[in-house]
């Protein structure tokens, strides 16, 4: 009845057009349209992504005296339904740094939420039956240095990755202080100069680094067979080096030089018998070695004085 | 046209207005001491002491002419000496201390080497001039270089030495030298009668005969410039000698004594090489007088960066400037430090430049000054000089 | 020593409604600065004034302009000096014209006081004046012409009409013939000592300057039946 009805209004529709169309008097023929692309009737509905159902956030039921480290017992990235902390990284513009959930900035950075201190402490528990006492007599650092003067250090640890290899574990760091070694001035010297930087001066540690073999062992075996060899040939006295002048001297030795020379000549006596003569040297070295500046030379002036027995400055 | 000035005496608001002309009155009639703190009531150096230090003192004109008219003030400080129409030089903490100390000597001991270092334009020169102006009333025989620089590195002729074999004369620095020095010690001469050990045979026939007397050595130089390098080394050879014997006292002071051990020196031989000082003839003789191993004399030399070429002057310090080879010659040697003013230096400068009508009163100019010429005596002279 | 502390004043720009077109355009030219910074005060008199009056407080935080290289709370410093030394310079070469105006009032000085040692009385002595500063600008001042010619044409006629000078203008001629006068000189003398002298003259209102300055008077007088032209 309906279907009918609605075909008839049709009818009387197009009736009524042409009807119209007579009375312009038909003068104006209607323009058609060409209709190459025939037009589907209806685009396809979008298919909506289909949901699955999911359990709320595990961290939602979690009561507040679980044992984590049942919870993250070992590494893992960052996991945000399991961490029950309000946790947020990154930032946003006008807006607080985005909330756990969906952050791959706070999967990319590593975490340690797997070392809490109870389960640190659980761990050393459980390691302390296989451990030996710390020996008494190594009890302080100073005894510790003087029983093992020879100090390696290598880092151990493993990557998480699919190769557990950490190529910085080849890398060997020996050290040891330079008064350790049984060295006379001379080989002290040319030990330190075959060393060259590795020598630090103000701490008194000689430090060799190796890393060109491909394990540890082997490298700490290559630093044990460079200090060994550094060491004996420190020993070794070369003929040319008898031939060594003042010029060539790499600090102001002042019993060597000029200086001693004239005032031994001045006083005509040795200069160890000279009064202040002692003190006289030193002024002179430091000014050598200390270079000049004010005091060190209000130092020489002022021993100078002593030593000519002049009146002081005013 | 104009009225007369009613009154001759007008009431003057302006107490210190009021001072300062009542000084300029009295200057003439009354003994400056009495009003001028930064005058030194003694001019004679030998009685001055460290209560003294900072104050003017004069020099008297006939020892200006005596001691300085070849040299031995600098240019700037001459020109001052003329527009102030006195000569007066500040008494300073290092000049004093060595006087000091020349004075307390024991002259039968090895000869002490005194040098004096400090940044340029600090007054080491001045101070300098003040010791031999000591060394003067205190009858030392002077052995005094106005400026070594001078010979080094502006001679005025060269020649090669014809009795030393690879040596270059500079004859003309020398025998105006030579006239300086009989300037300073004409009148000791003639007294001490000091005479010479040896027979110096110059030509077939001129020679010095020994036991002539020390002037006609110094005559011969004057006279015979050819021979003025050869005569000074005589000379030197004789005061040495003459010392040793503790016939006289000899002060022994040089200025710009570095320029002895800088190699680039601005003298050249005939191929156009560069003379080192030491093989300058005269050289010798002069290092063999700062050396210690004679008596009865005093060296007081000056270090100076001024005496070296300008790409060097890096550090006004003695071992630098000295070099290793100085510093060897000399050692143990006793440096003084020349500063610039202290403040109370700096006052009375400045009080005695407002004495002598150079800088105009301001108030607040003294603070400003003392800051912008960080204390340095060379360079306030300079910023005073247009006020 | 002076405070460092500057302190400074308002400049008021005022913009007429006729102009309003022009305050579209920047009115600084070249300045690096935007027209709204205002000139410091750097004497340090100036300053404690403006702290005094308390006008110190409008400008606190006023955006200024830093003060030019010649600008200085010296206590020494002197405008006229300054204008006097931008005069002398050439080519830009300010250290140089410094240098030499200061020379000159060293030999000034030096000049001065060897009259000053020579003379004999008291009275003498007194009646020297010493200090280069008063000397320069008492010069300065015997220089300044009260009149100067202008051409002005008439019927086809240039005619040197006298006319009245603006203060700013005499000081500048003044200035100028002191420094043409100091220049006029045999090549074995310095700027410096011909310029001491030529200032020393004409403080004393002797010497080329003054002569100049009169002769341009006399001038003016002889051509004062032009005088009318200037406003006919």
């Amino acid at each position: 009845m309906a279907l009918n009805l609605m075909k008839n209004s049709i009818k009387m529709n197009t009736f009524s057009k042409l009807q119209v169309r007579s009375s312009s008097g038909s003068s104006e023929p209607q323009f058609r349209v060409l209709n190459l692309k025939v037009t589907k009737s209806k685009p396809a509905p979008r298919r909506q992504p289909k949901k699955f159902d999911t359990a709320p956030p595990r961290a939602h039921q979690m009561p507040t005296d679980q044992n984590w480290g049942n919870v993250w017992p070992g590494p893992r990235s960052f996991h945000p339904a399991t961490v029950p902390l309000p946790v947020r990284q990154g930032y946003g513009e006008k807006q607080a740094p985005p909330s756990k959930y969906a952050n791959a900035e706070l999967m990319k950075i590593p975490n340690f939420l797997h070392l809490t201190p109870p389960v640190i402490k659980r761990q050393c528990d459980a390691l302390r039956k296989f451990c030996t006492p710390w020996p008494k007599e190594l009890s302080t650092d100073e005894n510790c240095e003087k029983h093992f003067p020879l100090e390696t250090t290598t880092s151990s640890y493993c990557y998480s990755s699919p190769s557990i290899r950490n190529s910085l574990a080849r890398i060997v760091t020996l050290r040891i202080k330079l008064s350790h070694l049984p060295l006379d001035q001379h080989a002290k010297d040319k030990f330190r100069r075959l060393v060259g930087d590795r020598y630090d001066e103000n701490t008194d540690y000689v430090t060799i680094v190796a890393d060109r073999c491909p394990t540890s062992k082997q490298n700490f075996d290559y630093c044990m067979y460079l200090l060994t060899a550094v060491f004996h040939e420190s020993w070794n006295v070369e003929p040319w080096e008898s031939k060594k002048t003042l010029e060539d001297m790499e600090y102001y030795d002042w019993t060597k030089n000029q200086s001693c020379k004239s005032l031994e000549s001045m006083f005509e006596v040795p200069f160890d018998k000279i009064e202040h003569g002692k003190e006289f040297s030193e002024a002179v070295s430091n000014l050598m070695n200390n270079g000049e500046n004010l005091q060190t030379l209000k130092t020489y002036g002022d021993t100078v004085r002593k030593l000519l027995g002049l009146s002081k400055e005013i | 046209m104009f009225k007369k000035p009613r009154y001759i005496f007008r009431y003057n608001k302006n107490p210190k207005s009021l001072i300062t002309s009542f000084q300029c009155l009295t200057t003439a009639a009354l003994p400056t001491e009495r009003i001028d703190s930064f005058r030194c009531v003694i001019n004679n150096p030998l009685e001055q002491n460290e209560g003294h230090i900072g104050q003017f003192y004069r020099v008297p004109e006939d020892v200006v002419s005596k001691l300085f008219s070849q040299g031995g003030l600098p240019k700037s400080f001459r020109i001052q000496t003329k527009t102030f129409a006195e000569t007066c030089l500040m008494i300073r903490k290092p000049s004093i201390d060595i006087i000091n100390c020349i004075k307390n000597l024991d002259f039968s001991k090895p000869v002490p080497r005194f040098v004096l270092y400090g940044q340029k334009g600090v007054g080491k020169s001045l101070s300098l001039a003040h010791i031999v102006h000591y060394g003067y009333e205190a009858g030392f025989l002077l052995v005094h270089i106005p400026w070594l620089g001078e010979w080094m590195r502006r001679p005025k002729d060269s020649s090669p030495s014809e009795t030393k074999e690879g040596y270059t004369n500079i004859n003309l620095d020398i025998a105006s030298w030579l006239v300086h020095f009989k300037n300073q010690n004409s009148l000791l001469l003639e007294k001490a009668n000091l005479k010479t050990t040896q027979t110096y045979k110059w030509t077939k026939r001129e020679e010095t005969v020994a036991n002539s007397n020390l002037m006609d050595l110094v005559d011969h130089g004057i006279n015979r410039i050819k021979f003025a390098s050869d005569c000074v080394l005589a000379l030197l050879n004789e005061i040495k000698q003459l010392s040793k014997s503790g016939k006289c006292k000899t002060l022994v002071a040089i200025d710009g004594f570095n320029a002895f051990f800088y190699p680039e020196t601005r003298i050249r031989t005939e191929k156009k090489e560069i003379v080192h000082p030491h093989n300058v003839s005269v050289t010798e003789g002069f290092l063999s007088l700062t050396r210690f191993d004679w008596k009865n004399a005093v060296a007081v030399l000056i270090v100076d960066e001024l005496a070296i070429a300008e790409k060097d002057q890096t550090s006004y310090f003695p071992r630098y400037l000295l070099g290793k080879d100085g510093f060897e010659h000399l050692d143990p040697f006793i440096p003084v430090l020349v500063n610039g003013y202290s403040n109370k230096e700096f006052l009375s400068c400045m009080n005695y430049y407002r004495e002598r009508r150079w800088v105009q009163p301001l108030p607040g100019l003294d603070d400003e000054l003392s800051v912008i010429s960080s204390s340095n005596p060379y360079k306030l002279m300079q910023l005073c000089a247009p006020l | 020593m002076a405070s460092l502390k500057r302190i400074f004043f308002g400049k008021h720009s005022f913009i007429n409604q006729r102009n309003s077109i022009y305050s579209l355009i920047q009115q600084n030219g070249m300045s690096q600065y935007p027209s709204y910074y205002i000139q410091p005060v750097y004497r340090k008199e100036a300053q404690e004034e403006l702290e005094k009056s308390g006008e110190i407080m409008k400008i606190t935080h006023v955006p200024t302009r830093a003060a030019l290289n010649d600008q200085t709370s010296s206590v020494y410093q002197d405008e006229l000096v300054n204008l006097f030394i931008n005069y002398v310079m050439r080519d830009g070469l300010k250290t140089l014209a410094r240098g030499l105006v200061e020379k000159s009032f060293e030999n000034i000085k030096r000049i001065q006081l060897e009259k000053y040692h020579k003379a004999k009385t008291e009275a003498e002595k007194q009646a020297i004046e010493i200090n280069p500063k008063n000397i320069f600008h008492q010069a300065v001042n015997n220089c300044k012409p009260l009149l100067y010619l202008t051409p002005i044409k008439r019927g086809g006629v240039k005619y040197q009409v006298p006319v009245p000078i603006p203060d700013k203008r005499s000081q500048f001629l003044s200035m100028k013939w002191l420094i043409e006068a100091a220049r006029e000189k045999e090549r074995t003398v310095h700027f410096p000592e011909k310029l001491a002298y030529e200032l020393i003259d004409a403080a004393s209102n002797t010497g080329k300057v003054v002569k100049r300055k009169l002769d341009l008077h006399k001038q003016c007088e002889a051509n004062r039946a032009y005088a009318h032209y200037r406003w006919s």
